[in-house]
Parts: C-alpha cells; sequence; structure tokens
C-alpha cells in the first residue's frame, strides 16, 4: 500500500487504519474489563466464603443426669466451657427430655465448638486468652478439635451464636415469598399482556396504560417498598414482616416485567396464525386461548423465570415492610414472619462477629447459584423452544 | 385440564396454610442498642422452649414506639424496647390511643463510649472539652456570644489535649445513641452556659456539619476498620460494641472516669444511660410467650451478674434493683404520667 | 352460530382482562398517592422552596433546616461517577459485541454480561463495602490523598459496574437494528470500519443509544442497596469524590428505620425525598421511552 503508483493510495490511510485498531483495542478492552470485573468479584467473594465450608467440632464427653438437666454446663467437664458452643449447651436439657434413655449415661460424641475457637482454628483473629490458645492446640495434636463439614449452615436458621446460624429459614421465607409473587404477577401480567396485545384499540386510555407499564420497569424498588407499606400493612392490616405482604409488595414488581415480555412473546406470533382461526370460525377468545397463548408460552415462561430472578435478589422495598428482623424460626405459613435469603445476606454484613463475614459470602454464593440456575433454565428453555417463523 | 388440577391443588394448600395460622407470635421492636440482648433472649427462649421465637425488629426506639403506640391491638407489637425513657408526648400518644396498661421494665445501664485506636495513647477529656469539639457553634473567645465552630485541632481547645486534628465518627440523627449523646453532653452542658441562652437558644444540641464530625452506622464493622486505619479518629458508640472490639479500640476517660461496668451501673461515668422494655400487659393472656419471654429475660442467667448478655456488653442492674423490676413485673405495675415526668 | 352463553363469556373473559391491565395504572398512582400526602404534610412544615435549593441539613429539636441540596448533590457525583464508568464500558462492550465478534464468542460472551446485571444489588453493595472501599483508601493513601471508608467513589464505580449490562444491552439491540445497507454503502466509500462506526452507525442509533443512557441514569438515581452499604450518611455538599456523603435513597432508608418520634418532620422528609425521585425518574423514563420510539420509526425496527 505504499506504493505511489496506486491510485487509491491516501497518506492519511496509515493513519487510519492505526485508528481503527486502536478503536478496536478500545471496544474490546472494555469487553475485557466487565469480564474482569465479574472474575475479580467470584473470585473475591469465593475466598471470603470458603472458611465457611468447615466448621469446628470437638470430641468430649457428655454426661446426661439430673444436674445437667437442670444447668447444662454441669453436662461437660469445665476445662471446656469455653470450648464448647453455648447454642450446643442449651439444647440438652431438651435433648433428653426426647430421649430418656440417655439418663445417667456419660458419651463421646462430637460436639460444635465456639467460634472464637473455629475462628483461631481458621487463622482470623480471635478473643481467646492464651491459655486457651495453648489448650485449643493440644486438642487439636491429639485429634480432638478438628475443622469439618459445616452441616449447621443448611440446617439452621438465623442465630445470634455466630457457628449456629444457617441460611435454612431465609431460604423457605425466600420459596414462600416467591409462591405468593408469581401467583399473583403470573395470572395478572399475562392476562393484561394478552388484552394490550389482542384487545386494546389504539386511544388514549390504552398510550396511557403503555406509559404507565414501561414506567414501572423502571421505578426505583423502594418506591414499590413504601406503596406496599401503605397500602398492605396499613390500610389493609396484613401482618408485618410475612411472607405474604413481601409476597405481593414484589408482585407489584415483577408485574410490569411480565406484561413487557409476555407482550413481546405475544407479538412475536405471526398474524398468520390469528387469522386462519377466523377464518375456520372460532372466536377471538378461542383463537387466544387456543392457539396464540400455546405458541407464546416459552417467551412468557422465559421473562416470568427473569422477571422472577430479579424479584429473587430485591431487598430495599422489603426493608420497608419490616422484613429485616431477627427470625430464626423458619416459616410454617405465609402469614408468619419470615426472611428472605438477600435481607439475611443485609443483616449479617452488619453484624459486629467477625465470624459472620465468611457466612454472609457463602449465603452470597448460595443466592447467586441460585440466580444462574434460575437464568440458564430460562434461556434453556427459550432455545428448547424457540419457534423460529 | 390437567392444569385445572394443579392450580386447585396449590390453591388449597394454600388456603390450609392460611388456617393454620391461629398462633400468635410475640412482637418486640424498638432500640438497636436493645436488639442485640432482645435477640438472643429470642433465641434462647425459641431453642429451650416449645414456644415459637418471639420476632425480634430493630426499628429504632422512636419508631419502635410509634408502632407499640398505635393501637392495643394484636396485631401491634407487645414489647418495646427503649433506649431512654419514654418520652411525655409519646405516653399521651399510648393513652389517646388507648393503650393504656402498660409497665416499665428496666434492664440495665448503658455507656456511651468515646474510643480511638487501641494504638494510642489513653486520652482524657472533659465533658465541656468535648462538647466544644462537636458542637456547631462555641462561645467566642470573650464569650459573649456564639461564633461557628473554628476548632480544627484538639489543643485548640484546650493547650493541655495534643496537637491532634479533630475527627469524629458518630451516630447520625436517626439514632437513639446519638438522642442520649446530645442530651447528656450538649443540652445538660449547654444549659448551665448563659452565651447559649442569651444567644436565643432554649436549648442547644446542634452538631457541627463541618466534616469534623461525620455521621456513621453505629456499631458497625466498618467503624472499627476506620478507627484502626485513621489513628486520630475517634468514634462514638455503645459501650456493648466497645467491649466487642477492646482488641482493638480503648475508650477515653470523660471527667477523669473510664467507661467500665462499675462506673456505668453507679452513674459515675458522666454519658451513660438506663435500658428499658415497655410492655403491654393486656397483651399476656393472649400470646402464651410473652410471660415466659419477660421472666426468661430477668433471670440471673440471661441477665444477671456473670450471665449470658453481659458477656455480650449489657452493663447489668445491682441484683436489689433486678428483684425490684421483677416484683414490678409480676405485679404488673401500671405506668402512669407521674412516673415520666418524676424520672425526667 | 355462537350460542349466548358463549357470547357472555367472551365479554366476561374480555372485562378481565380489561380490570387486569387497569391494575398497572392503579400500581402507579398507588405510588404516587402513598407518598403524596405524607409529602404534603411535610411541606406544610418546612418551606418547599428551602428544600429544593437550602444547603443546610440540619433535623433536630430545634431550628431544623431541611436544605435538600447537599442530598440531591450526592446522589448527583455518585450518579455520575457511575454514568462515567458505565457509559464508555457498556458501548464499547456493546460495539465490540455487534461489530467485531464473531458469533460464537457473541453467544458465549453475552451470557456472561447478563450475568453482571442478574447480581443482586445487595451482594454489590457488600462488595463495594468490604473490598472496594478499603481498597480505595489505601490507594489514595498511596497517593498521598486522603479517603473516607464512605468515599462516593466507592460506591460510584460499583453502582457503575452494576449499570453496565443495561446500557451495553440495549445499546447492542439498537446498533444490530441499524441496516447492513449503510454500513455496506459507507465501507464501499471507503471508510475503514471504525469510521464506519463513529460517523455512520452510532450517529443513526443514537437515539436509542441515548435511551439506554437515560435508562442506566433512572437506574442509578434509584439505586438503594449499594448506597445504604458503602456509602455515607452525611449531607456533604462537595466535588470531592473521595469524601463521604449521602443520597436520596439512603436518607428515605434512614429516616423510615431510625429512632426519631412518629411524625417528626425528619420521618416525613422521606416522603418529600421519595416523591422528588418519583418524578425525576418518571421524566428520564417518559424522555427514553419516546426516544425510543422515535428510532422504532425510523427504522421500522419491531424487535426492540
Amino acid at each position: 500500500m505504499k506504493n505511489n503508483t496506486n491510485p487509491f493510495y491516501d497518506v492519511s490511510l496509515r493513519n487510519r487504519h492505526a485508528k481503527t485498531k486502536r478503536f478496536k483495542l478500545f471496544t474490546y478492552s472494555s469487553l475485557i474489563f466487565s469480564l474482569a470485573f465479574l472474575l475479580f468479584f467470584i473470585v473475591d467473594i469465593g475466598i471470603k466464603a470458603f472458611p465457611a465450608l468447615k466448621q469446628t467440632y470437638v470430641y468430649i464427653d457428655v454426661t446426661y443426669n439430673e444436674k445437667s438437666m437442670r444447668s447444662s454446663r454441669a453436662a461437660i467437664d469445665r476445662k471446656y466451657k469455653k470450648i464448647v458452643s453455648r447454642a450446643y449447651l442449651r439444647e440438652i436439657p431438651k435433648h433428653i427430655k426426647q430421649n430418656p434413655y440417655l439418663l445417667n449415661t456419660t458419651v463421646k460424641k462430637w460436639v460444635l465448638a465456639d467460634d472464637q475457637v473455629d475462628q483461631y482454628l481458621k487463622g482470623h483473629y480471635s478473643k481467646l486468652k492464651s491459655k486457651d490458645k495453648i489448650f485449643v492446640d493440644e486438642l487439636v495434636k491429639s485429634n480432638l478439635l478438628k475443622l469439618q463439614f459445616n452441616r449447621t449452615f443448611f440446617t439452621n436458621g438465623d442465630s445470634k451464636v455466630p457457628e449456629f446460624a444457617g441460611i435454612l429459614s431465609s431460604i423457605i421465607g425466600t420459596i414462600l415469598t416467591l409462591i405468593i409473587t408469581m401467583l399473583f404477577a403470573f395470572p395478572i401480567g399475562v392476562m393484561a399482556a394478552i388484552y394490550l396485545e389482542e384487545f386494546s384499540k389504539d386511544n388514549l386510555l390504552t398510550q396511557i396504560v403503555e406509559i404507565n407499564i414501561n414506567n414501572l420497569v423502571a421505578i426505583p424498588s423502594i418506591l414499590f417498598g413504601l406503596l406496599g407499606l401503605a397500602i398492605f400493612i396499613n390500610s389493609f392490616g396484613l401482618p408485618r414482616s410475612s411472607a405474604l405482604v413481601g409476597g405481593l409488595t414484589l408482585a407489584l414488581m415483577t408485574l410490569p416485567i411480565i406484561i413487557v415480555s409476555s407482550r413481546a412473546a405475544l407479538r412475536s406470533v405471526p398474524n398468520s396464525i390469528r387469522e386462519a382461526g377466523f377464518a375456520v370460525g372460532l372466536t377471538k377468545v378461542q383463537v387466544i386461548t387456543g392457539h396464540v397463548l400455546p405458541l407464546a408460552f416459552p417467551g412468557i415462561m422465559t421473562g416470568s423465570i427473569i422477571g422472577l430472578a430479579q424479584a429473587l435478589g430485591e431487598t430495599a422495598p422489603l426493608i420497608i415492610i419490616g422484613m429485616i428482623a431477627f427470625i430464626p424460626d423458619s416459616p410454617t405459613s405465609v402469614l408468619d414472619a419470615t426472611t428472605v435469603l438477600p435481607a439475611q445476606i443485609f443483616t449479617w454484613a452488619g453484624m459486629p462477629e467477625r465470624a459472620y463475614i465468611e457466612k454472609t459470602a457463602a449465603a452470597i454464593i448460595v443466592l447467586l447459584g441460585i440466580l444462574v440456575l434460575l437464568n440458564s433454565t430460562a434461556i434453556y428453555l427459550r432455545k428448547r423452544y424457540e419457534v423460529k417463523w | 385440564m390437567n392444569n385445572r388440577n394443579i392450580i386447585l391443588v396449590v390453591l388449597l394448600t394454600l388456603i390450609l396454610s392460611f388456617n393454620l395460622q391461629a398462633k400468635n407470635q410475640l412482637r418486640v421492636v424498638g432500640s438497636s442498642t436493645i436488639f442485640p440482648f432482645s435477640s438472643l433472649v429470642a433465641e434462647e427462649l425459641g431453642a429451650t422452649t416449645t414456644f415459637p421465637t418471639p420476632i425480634i425488629e430493630s426499628t429504632g426506639s422512636g419508631g419502635g414506639i410509634k408502632l407499640f403506640c398505635k393501637s392495643n391491638n394484636i396485631n401491634t407489637p407487645s414489647i418495646v424496647n427503649v433506649s431512654r425513657h419514654m418520652l411525655i408526648k409519646e405516653f399521651k400518644q399510648c393513652q389517646s390511643n388507648g393503650v393504656t396498661d402498660i409497665t416499665e421494665v428496666m434492664i440495665g445501664f448503658d455507656g456511651i463510649a468515646f474510643a480511638q485506636s487501641k494504638e494510642n495513647k489513653v486520652f482524657d477529656l472533659t465533658k465541656k472539652q468535648l462538647l466544644f469539639a462537636v458542637a456547631a457553634e462555641v462561645p467566642s473567645s470573650d464569650g459573649k456570644s456564639l461564633i461557628k465552630n473554628p476548632y480544627k485541632f484538639w489543643n485548640e481547645i484546650d493547650s493541655s489535649l495534643p496537637k491532634r486534628e479533630i475527627i469524629i465518627y458518630g451516630p447520625p440523627t436517626s439514632s437513639g445513641t446519638r438522642d442520649a449523646f446530645e442530651d447528656m453532653v450538649m443540652l445538660s452542658l449547654t444549659d448551665k452556659l448563659d452565651v447559649y441562652k442569651s444567644s436565643g437558644y432554649k436549648k442547644y444540641n446542634r452538631v457541627r456539619q463541618d466534616g469534623i464530625y461525620i455521621p456513621s452506622g453505629e456499631n458497625d464493622n466498618l467503624i472499627v476498620q476506620k478507627l484502626t486505619k485513621n489513628r486520630k479518629a475517634f468514634g462514638i458508640f455503645g459501650y456493648s460494641f466497645l467491649v466487642e472490639n477492646e482488641d482493638r479500640i480503648i475508650a477515653a476517660k470523660i471527667d477523669g472516669i473510664d467507661p467500665t461496668i462499675e462506673t456505668i451501673s453507679d452513674r459515675e461515668y458522666p454519658i451513660s444511660r438506663s435500658l428499658f422494655f415497655y410492655i403491654k400487659n393486656s397483651h399476656s393472656k393472649l400470646i402464651p410467650s410473652m410471660d415466659k419471654y419477660i421472666s426468661l429475660f430477668l433471670s440471673e442467667d440471661i441477665m444477671g451478674e456473670d450471665s449470658v448478655l453481659t458477656d455480650i456488653g449489657l452493663i447489668h442492674l445491682p441484683d436489689e434493683l433486678r428483684n425490684m423490676v421483677q416484683n414490678c413485673v409480676i405485679e404488673r405495675v401500671k405506668l402512669t404520667l407521674k412516673d415520666i415526668v418524676r424520672e425526667k | 352460530m355462537r350460542s349466548s352463553i358463549q357470547r357472555i363469556e367472551e365479554k366476561l373473559i374480555t372485562s378481565t382482562l380489561l380490570i387486569a391491565s387497569i391494575i398497572s395504572v392503579l400500581i402507579t398512582f398507588g405510588i404516587l398517592f402513598s407518598i403524596l400526602f405524607e409529602a404534603i404534610e411535610f411541606f406544610e412544615l418546612k418551606s418547599f422552596s428551602y428544600f429544593l435549593t437550602g444547603t443546610e441539613w440540619s433535623p433536630g429539636i430545634e431550628n431544623s433546616k431541611f436544605g435538600a441540596l447537599p442530598i440531591f448533590a450526592g446522589t448527583f457525583i455518585i450518579t455520575i461517577i457511575a454514568m462515567i464508568v458505565a457509559v464508555p464500558v457498556g458501548l464499547g462492550s456493546a460495539i465490540f459485541m455487534s461489530e467485531y465478534a464473531s458469533y460464537n464468542m457473541r453467544n458465549r460472551i453475552k451470557p456472561l454480561l447478563e450475568m453482571l446485571a442478574g447480581i443482586p444489588t445487595v451482594v454489590y453493595g457488600f462488595f463495594a463495602a468490604i473490598t472496594v472501599a478499603p481498597l480505595i483508601v489505601d490507594l489514595a493513601q498511596s497517593v498521598g490523598l486522603e479517603s473516607s471508608f464512605n468515599s462516593a467513589l466507592a460506591s460510584g464505580i460499583v453502582m457503575g459496574i452494576m449499570i453496565t449490562p443495561v446500557i451495553s444491552s440495549l445499546s447492542d439491540d439498537v446498533i444490530r437494528a441499524v441496516p447492513d445497507s449503510q454500513r455496506k454503502a459507507s465501507l464501499a466509500l471507503g471508510m475503514t470500519s471504525s469510521e464506519t462506526i463513529l460517523n455512520i452507525v452510532i450517529p443513526s442509533a443514537m437515539p436509542g443509544i441515548i435511551s439506554a443512557m437515560l435508562l442506566g441514569l433512572s437506574k442509578a438515581l434509584g439505586e438503594t442497596m449499594i448506597v445504604v452499604m458503602a456509602a455515607g450518611l452525611r449531607p456533604n455538599l462537595t466535588l470531592n469524590p473521595l469524601e463521604d456523603m449521602t443520597t436520596v435513597t439512603v436518607r428515605i432508608v434512614d429516616a423510615l428505620s431510625g429512632d426519631q418520634s412518629f411524625n417528626s418532620p425528619e420521618t416525613l422528609s422521606a416522603f418529600a425525598l421519595g416523591l422528588i425521585l418519583f418524578f425525576v425518574t418518571l421524566s428520564i423514563n417518559i424522555v427514553s421511552v419516546v426516544m425510543i420510539k422515535r428510532f422504532k420509526e425510523k427504522y421500522k425496527v419491531n424487535t426492540l
């Protein structure tokens, strides 16, 4: 190209090509930047969450007798007082009542250790005094104290005793809340989409509704919380912090998303199908329910799952309606006060005990895992049932 | 047809779950300072008895009283945690909404510490010096008028203090700890200084807004991080938080007194306050776990000298006082306006 | 022939569907009214003009002043930082994916970017507070500057990452919707690919791109969790991103979960701020929708 005999040669060409290269590099690096952030983020959270996989247990004698029923501290040897978890000790009287054959026996078993011992073993800062640390080291050497898989994280609810805290109640709460959300948002959303796509005429009312829906998609979530507080708790008098109120509030948020994606799905069904239906004498409703809807269904499902995934991660509106409370029990009905996983993460992130940092990070990993699962399902469904017209 | 069956089943389960909800759960709302204590007792109750765990929410003292005083309805909270006395206007609001049968339960003390990184030397301040570090306006050099707070270094307030930049992380305006701090440090002192009164303020509690006092969340991991990274800075928070982090932070002496369990419970330490909860007596019959929660809270194991709560920083009541409180609760002594006015 | 029952059934179903769509309008009005009444109560107590322009926010027992300008400034600065991060990265990624990337690369990368969009904001908040903020403090110290642990920069950067997928995804769709004939014509005239993109494609897609940026802006303005966890609580009127400042959304959460006695101006101020937030995001959204509509008309595109 350097040749002067080439009639198309332009002196500035080299610069322009260089500019192109730089531009391409710029766009490429911005992409890499976002991906790098994603990687950095996941690695950082993963590192923080990793210690939560294991929890410290200690192998000791536990004596079940009259004395230990009244005061659990009597059930174990004095020297283990600082080592064993308080949460384990307080269960002992209940344990004896449920298993009376244990009375007057001494059993050797692995029991949960205190969070300070756990933090020390994991190499973080610990409040253990030096003599306690030496004792712990001895126990480790004689294999009487070690890290084991952390079952309590998955089998327990929230707790003020760090070693005992888990995500079970928040997961159940999340499931209940999301069921309520979909129960309300899905039918109403799809019905509204059907009306707007199939039935509405292009008049002022329709335009207002359309503008409304497009707006609602982008309104800050915290305003939905204020609405939920005003309507569901103050006017309707529903119980605060319940899965019902949380689900309804999230339903308000998810509704516009479902409407928008369902409309897109309905729109993608070609008119020829509808006209064919009319041609054989079907009513409009029959055409829609029998033909258009089933064909649009995969798209509607995908949109709903994505809406669900968004609702799953919301915290701000739930703070306003009171789901940030200390609720260790799992809910048994939709009217029970409960918490959800993102709210649990928020609460744990603010706890002063350092043992909670790893639990927060681990809960984040669980939440992200659920979201990846949901999104992958949505994408899979879209690919599988996508019909190309 | 199949879809319809599925829908019916789902609806049925939901309807059933609505019916099952007959149990009334104990709801406790209120102060964020008392929240860790309440939560611990609630968890103990749930774990050691067959009662469902009470629900504890940290709404702040004022917000908690608002929910508590709304009505006597079973939907409203039965107990409210308050890190100060109930105010006269709050009591009146309760009365006018029909919430008339309430008992005040004192549970302990709290001191507000003024702390810094442990790597610094011990700091000794008077309440007055603290006031001048924090107030938005201070007396001018001739003492006759008020000027905008010019002090940027501690030695400008008093030459006996070191030459150190003033940086204070304190509770935000929405916090009960802030209310208590303003009350005990600012209001009580400026009441005695005529120059504030003569400048037209009946009560003065304005904190400076020039960036030297930085509002932060209290009981925050971040505050400790800030204090250890920025050794010049101080933090204002409750005693329980000081105890949680005594490996990294150390409290300053105020008027020569260290905040310890003893000095706070005898009110020797100048910035101490009492912690309470208020109960709706009418809810006792309706919520079976309520009485057990209260008696568990007041028991020696939980609230006594070497107890679970003192382990996490509660400053306990002396035994006789605790017994008195227990008796008050057993007899359900009704709170009257006179009690509130007197305690002021 | 249709029986009358069938006809009634049809009408019933049509009405039900209509009601369902009216619900969305009800929601908007619901939000508006739930905030409006309390906000009006607030403005009866405190001056509206001072609220918008005053620079001192000091609630308290007496002589409380509610000038919200520092709070608006805080929101503004953090949002600007977020946009500075998100617009180049988002637009750049969109351009790369639509113009330069191969089909396979695009299909593998697009889901990854969607992942960024799916991360809950509370998780971003945790990350901002625990990892990014201390990092910025250290970096600032190493160059001799002083940064707060609640710096606007920390929340701004993380917020920028959060809205990048919004901008990139919508821009990507818009850029792809520009007819290929334009590109081909430009290349035929001898322009390089970057010149084509910068001079032909982007300007054509401009309404859509602006709409994408406005959507991102609106999201940043209304973002709550990241700032609640990583930004400060102090209304601070400053241009220094290393200082701590508070935003409208943080104030709303703080006022509604705080310790004041009921019906105090401070609690009501949350609703006044909420009202402003509602109208600002509403206006931005309307402009955004109008722009997309214009773009659709221009290119007769139906897939957006």
